[in-house]
C-alpha cells in the first residue's frame, strides 16, 4: 500500500471532523491534539460515521477492537493510527 | 424519609463498601457522607431559602454524588442539566426555575458566559476549578476549597431511619414509603418529541418509592455493582445511582462510551454485575464492538429502557448471552421513571412486552373517553403510583393534560394480554396521518429492523400535498451494506400494508442522538 503524506492525512481528517462534526455545534475549530472525548464534538455513532471515512479515504480496515480512544480520539492519534495500517 | 436517607441508610450498614469507581478513584461509603455532609453545611450556610434550586451541569463523577445529595442534605431542590443542551437552553432553565446555585464543572467553561449574565438568579457557583466569570453577585468556590475547610462536625449523626435498620429490609423500606416526604425533590428537564423543555417536579417519595420497588425487582445487594455509561441527569442514569446506594453497591463509572471497548474492558476489569442501556447502546455493542466474543462472566443482568427495542436485537441479546438476566423496561420522567418491567424468565415468550406494573403501580389501557380498554385492545397507558410526579413546574395547564385524577396520561399507546402484560403499540405523537390511514412509526421501524443489512432506523411523518403526511424512513445500513430505496421499500412491502410504507427512504451514515443516546427525531425532522 502506498504510503500516504502526513501532511495530506492531517489536512483530510481535519476537513471531514469539521465538515462533519463541527459546522453547527459550539465548538468552533479543534488543535490536533484535542481530545474529541473530551470536547464532547463526537458521540458513539459518530464514531461509526469516522472509521467508515478512514477505512473508505484511507483503504484501511479499522477492526472492532480498535475503536479505542489510544487510536482514535484526536487528529494526532489518527494520523499515527492510519500511518501504522499503511505502513 | 427523604432522598438523602438512601445515602445514609447505605453508610450506617456497609460503611466499608466501595460506593463509587471511576477510572482509577474511588470512594467508600463512610467517606462519601463525610464529604456529602460538609459540602451540605457549606450550602446551609450560603442561607439560600429553604426549597431553592440548585442545577449542576456537572459530568457523571464522584463529585456528581456528592453534590446531588448534599443538596438534599440542606433541604433544596436539585436540577440536574442535560449538558448536550446549547447554551441559551440552559440559560433558558435556569431562568425558570429561579437556580440560587449552580455546581459546575469547568469542562463547559467555554459555555459560561452565555449561560450566566449579569441578570442571572445564581448567588452561588460550586466548581471544581477556578473559573473565569465577571460577576459580581455571584460568589465562587472550589469543591476542594470547601472539603478542606469544614464547616461541620464530620461525625454527623445519622438520621434517624438509617439507625432503625440493623441490616438491609428492603420490607422495612417499603413500610417507609407512606411517611416519605411529598416535598418537591428534583426537577428534570426533559426534552420533549415536541421540542420544548419541561420540568418534571419529583417528590422525594416520588423517587423513594421508586427506588424501592425497582431494587426490589432487580434483586440488587451490596454485591452488585452497575456500570455507568448513561449520564445522571437522564432519569434513568438517575436510577442507577439512587437503587445502588442504600444496597450498598457500587456505582462504576465510566463516561467513555464514544469507544464501546474501554467500557467493556472496565466492565471485565471491575467485574461489573449491572449494564444498563438504551438500545442504541446494544445496537452499538452487538455490532460495532468485541462484546459478543467477550464472556463477561461476572455480569449478572442487563437492564434496557429508553424506548422499545426491536425484537431482533433483544433476540440476538439472549443468543449471545444465554445465562444473564435481560429485564426490559418502561418508564417515563414523569413517573420517576419506572412503569413496569418484563421478568427476565418469561422474556422468550413474551418477546415485544414490556411486562408488568412494578409493585405498588397500577397501569390501565384507557380509550379517548377515558374508559376502561377491553383485554387485547390498544387505547393509551395510564398509571397510578407513589411514583407519579408531581406535575410540570409552572406548566399547570400542560400538568393538567397528563395528570387527571391521580393518574398519568403517558401518551403512549398499549394494550394488555390475558395474563396482564402490557404491550406498546405506539404513541400518541408518532402516528403519522396518510391518506385518511393511521400509521405507527414504531411498528414501521421494527419491520426494516427485520432486514438484516440495516443498522438503525428512525420513521416519521413530513409534510405531503396529495396524502396530508407521508411515511419517511431514515436508514443506516451494517458496515458493508447497501441497498437502493426500491429495495428497502420491497421489502416493507412484503410486510406492511401498502400504505404503511414509507413513500420516502432516505439515507445516512448514522443517526442523531440526544445525550441520553435515544435518537433525536426532531433533529433529523429540522435536517428536511
Amino acid at each position: 500500500m502506498a504510503t500516504v503524506q502526513q501532511s495530506d492525512v492531517r489536512k483530510k481528517l481535519k476537513d471531514f471532523i469539521t465538515e462533519t462534526f463541527l459546522v453547527g455545534s459550539d465548538v468552533e475549530s479543534i488543535s490536533d491534539s484535542d481530545s474529541f472525548m473530551e470536547k464532547e464534538i463526537i458521540d458513539s455513532t459518530g464514531v461509526l460515521e469516522l472509521t467508515s471515512y478512514l477505512e473508505e479515504e484511507f483503504g484501511i480496515t479499522v477492526e472492532d477492537n480498535e475503536l479505542t480512544p489510544d487510536n482514535l480520539d484526536s487528529v494526532d492519534k489518527l494520523v499515527n493510527f492510519i500511518q501504522g495500517k499503511t505502513g | 424519609m427523604k432522598i438523602f436517607d438512601l445515602l445514609a441508610i447505605g453508610a450506617r450498614l456497609f460503611p466499608g463498601n466501595k460506593a463509587i469507581q471511576h477510572l482509577d478513584r474511588e470512594i467508600n461509603y463512610r467517606q462519601l457522607l463525610k464529604r456529602t455532609n460538609i459540602i451540605a453545611e457549606y450550602i446551609k450556610n450560603s442561607n439560600l431559602e429553604s426549597g431553592s434550586r440548585i442545577a449542576l451541569m456537572y459530568e457523571n463523577s464522584i463529585e456528581y454524588v456528592i453534590l446531588f445529595f448534599a443538596i438534599f442534605k440542606a433541604g433544596h431542590v436539585a436540577v440536574p442539566l442535560d449538558t448536550s443542551l446549547k447554551p441559551d437552553k440552559i440559560k433558558f432553565i435556569i431562568f425558570d426555575c429561579d437556580a440560587r446555585l449552580l455546581c459546575f464543572h469547568s469542562k463547559y467553561a467555554r459555555f459560561l458566559d452565555k449561560i450566566v449574565d449579569i441578570d442571572s438568579p445564581l448567588k452561588y457557583i460550586i466548581s471544581d476549578k477556578d473559573i473565569n466569570l465577571e460577576n459580581p453577585n455571584i460568589q465562587i468556590k472550589k469543591i476542594e476549597d470547601i472539603l478542606r475547610n469544614p464547616s461541620a462536625p464530620t461525625d454527623d449523626p445519622h438520621p434517624r431511619v438509617a439507625y432503625s435498620m440493623k441490616k438491609f429490609e428492603l420490607e422495612k423500606l417499603y413500610e417507609k414509603i407512606p411517611e416519605s416526604s411529598d416535598e418537591l425533590a428534583a426537577i428534570f428537564y426533559t426534552s420533549g418529541s415536541t421540542g420544548e423543555s419541561k420540568g418534571v417536579m419529583l417528590s422525594h417519595r416520588n423517587l423513594i418509592s421508586n427506588t424501592i420497588a425497582t431494587v426490589d425487582y432487580l434483586k440488587l445487594t451490596e454485591d452488585d455493582s452497575v456500570i455507568v455509561i448513561l449520564p445522571f441527569y437522564y432519569i434513568y442514569g438517575n436510577s442507577l445511582l439512587l437503587t445502588h446506594i442504600p444496597v450498598g453497591g457500587t456505582l462504576v463509572i465510566d463516561n467513555r462510551f464514544l469507544y464501546p471497548e474501554v467500557i467493556l474492558d472496565t466492565m471485565e476489569k471491575e467485574r461489573v454485575t449491572g449494564f444498563s442501556g438504551v438500545p442504541s447502546n446494544f445496537i452499538i455493542l452487538l455490532n460495532n464492538s468485541s462484546m459478543l466474543s467477550r464472556r463477561l462472566k461476572h455480569l449478572r443482568y442487563f437492564t434496557q429502557a429508553g424506548g422499545a427495542m426491536a425484537p431482533e436485537i433483544i433476540k440476538k441479546l439472549m443468543s449471545a448471552f444465554p445465562g444473564k438476566e435481560i429485564y426490559i423496561m418502561y418508564g417515563q420522567t414523569e413517573a420517576a421513571p419506572r412503569i413496569s418491567y418484563l421478568p427476565p424468565e418469561r422474556l422468550a415468550e413474551k418477546i415485544g412486552s414490556i411486562g408488568i406494573p412494578l409493585r405498588g403501580i397500577k397501569i390501565k389501557i384507557v380509550d379517548e373517553n377515558g374508559a376502561d380498554a377491553p383485554v387485547g385492545i390498544s387505547g393509551e397507558l395510564v398509571t397510578a403510583g407513589d411514583n407519579v410526579m408531581l406535575g410540570y413546574w409552572n406548566q399547570p395547564d400542560d400538568t393538567r393534560q397528563v395528570l387527571k385524577d391521580g393518574w398519568l396520561y403517558t401518551g403512549d399507546l398499549a394494550r394488555m394480554d390475558d395474563e396482564g402484560y402490557f404491550f406498546i403499540t405506539g404513541r400518541k405523537k408518532e402516528i403519522i396521518k396518510t391518506g385518511g390511514n393511521r400509521v405507527s412509526a414504531k411498528e414501521v421501524e421494527e419491520r426494516i429492523l427485520e432486514n438484516d443489512k440495516i443498522l438503525e432506523t428512525a420513521v416519521f411523518g413530513v409534510e405531503d400535498d396529495v396524502l396530508g403526511e407521508a411515511v419517511k424512513a431514515i436508514v443506516v445500513f451494517k458496515e458493508g451494506q447497501s441497498a437502493d430505496a426500491r429495495e428497502i421499500q420491497t421489502f416493507c412491502r412484503a410486510r406492511l400494508a401498502e400504505h404503511k410504507v414509507p413513500k420516502i427512504i432516505e439515507f445516512m451514515e448514522s443517526l442523531p442522538k440526544r445525550k441520553s443516546g435515544k435518537v433525536d427525531k426532531l433533529a433529523l425532522k429540522n435536517c428536511i
